[in-house]
């Protein structure tokens, strides 16, 4: 292909075929992107009038994808449940390259490798790992009222999870950067959604109806959950993920 | 102000498209997200801000380095 | 108007990542670029009808378009999603061809058939 680059008549022919799709996608584009006609206003005004009587959350988006669109949110969890095992599973077939204990063919486990690691580096990232667990908790259970919510909490505690795994330098020192405990966690509380999301079908009022209806709990407490067992799900799976890539490299 | 953000982010993403080091290109991407997280913010999506400045410039970032550091870091062509 | 201007200049340049660059990883970026400028337009579309942030107060009326905003929040996740996959699959390119050339990938792996 590289020889065949150079033959001047086919170069020009490759810049053509650039070009013809540089103006196909601007030709379909335009349109889209200069389109100057009213955004609709309905659905604001029905939401406004009516999201906090209905679901019981302040924050009107936390309402949308915990409320009227939780299947999103549910097929949601399913992809991201499908990229942390396809990539663990492609990287690892082949991989020297993931920490101690991740790759498929030394599961047995065994001392994860000295890695370099600076004084500066390990205060920093080992002392305000639990600082930002603590505020990843706070987003994530407090995405009702506030912003926030089970993606943006879970992704905040990998965050801690990734720095705690940097400073304290491996799975002997704490059991949050083990790579057992974090699928376990991952998979446990996805179980625990789906079991949350079928207590309307118990109750018979529906697949994700919002079983709680004021005595003794108030329907807010349906939203507090599902943001729990999200923020659980996504946090361990993303937190899987970056620890097993960063457990061989020097960083 | 929102124009200024949006200027930025063109030269952030021209810079990380075609700078030689590609962990360098990396941190351009890195502050392409916490510029887009800022100018969510301006446009009144604290969600979305969130999500981005977390998502983007933390545990996408971790991703590259990764990719970046166990592979080859110069980009020849 | 000036704004989705730049932000279609923004799309194109996310697009000549994809389609121009030789290297595995700017393609990626380039990717990574589509879906920001994506987010953005919309949540850029969805901001002009109010004044407020849709989180419910007393005497808050105009609030923005909620939908847009939950709509790209999945958007983001999915995006993360499909960048850790798609590093992945170059690393693994990567281990069994010791290039990021897209050409010499090719050129490598189909050198049998040829």
């Amino acid at each position: 292909m590289a020889d065949r680059m150079k033959n001047n008549k086919i170069s020009i022919f490759y810049k053509l075929q650039i070009f013809l799709a540089f103006a196909a996608v601007a030709a379909v584009l335009l349109p889209v992107f200069l389109n100057d006609s009213h955004w609709p206003v309905f659905a604001r005004d029905y939401l406004e009038a009516n999201g906090e009587e209905q679901t019981g959350a302040a924050n009107i988006v936390s309402s949308i994808y915990l409320g009227y669109r939780a299947y999103d949110t549910l097929g949601e969890t399913i992809v991201l449940l499908v990229a942390v095992s396809g990539t663990i599973g492609i990287i690892s077939f082949t991989g020297k390259n993931l920490a101690t204990g991740y790759n498929e063919d030394d599961f047995e486990g065994g001392n994860r490798k000295n890695r370099k690691r600076t004084v500066l580096m390990e205060v920093v990232t080992g002392k305000l790992g639990p600082v930002i667990l603590i505020f990843g908790l706070y987003v994530m259970l407090f995405g009702h009222m506030s912003p926030g919510g089970g993606f943006q909490g879970g992704v905040v505690i990998a965050s801690g999870i990734i720095f705690i795994s940097l400073g304290t330098g491996g799975s002997e020192n704490n059991i949050l950067s083990h790579s057992g405990v974090l699928a376990k966690i991952e998979a446990v509380s996805f179980l625990l959604l789906v079991l949350a999301s079928a207590i309307g079908l118990i109750t018979g009022i529906g697949f994700f109806a919002n079983p709680f209806n004021g005595n003794p709990i108030p329907p807010v407490g349906y939203i507090i959950l599902l943001n729990a067992m999200i923020g659980l799900k996504v946090g361990a799976g993303i937190a899987y993920m970056s620890v097993a890539m960063l457990g061989d490299t020097d960083l | 102000m929102i124009t200024i953000i949006l200027v930025l982010l063109i030269a952030l993403s021209v810079f990380t498209l075609q700078h030689r080091d590609l962990l360098q290109g990396v941190v351009a991407l890195s502050a392409f997200s916490l510029l887009s997280a800022m100018l969510f913010y301006m446009l009144r999506a604290p969600d979305v801000a969130i999500t981005e400045a977390a998502v983007g410039a933390g545990v996408s970032t971790v991703i590259f380095v990764w990719a970046v550091k166990s592979t080859d870091r110069k980009d020849e062509s | 108007m000036i704004d989705r201007i730049l932000l279609l200049i923004l799309f194109l340049i996310g697009f000549y990542g994809i389609i121009v660059k030789k290297n595995v990883i700017k393609k990626i970026f380039g990717l990574t670029i589509l879906n920001s400028t994506i987010v953005m337009l919309f949540v850029l579309e969805g901001s002009k009808i109010g004044s407020h942030v849709p989180i419910l107060e007393e005497n808050i009326t105009p609030i923005v378009d909620p939908v847009p905003q939950a709509l790209m929040l999945t958007a983001i996740v999915i995006g993360v999603c499909v960048t850790a996959l798609a590093l992945s699959i170059v690393y693994r390119l990567f281990n069994s061809t010791g290039t990021f050339d897209i050409d010499e990938i090719r050129s490598k792996l189909y050198k049998d058939e040829e």
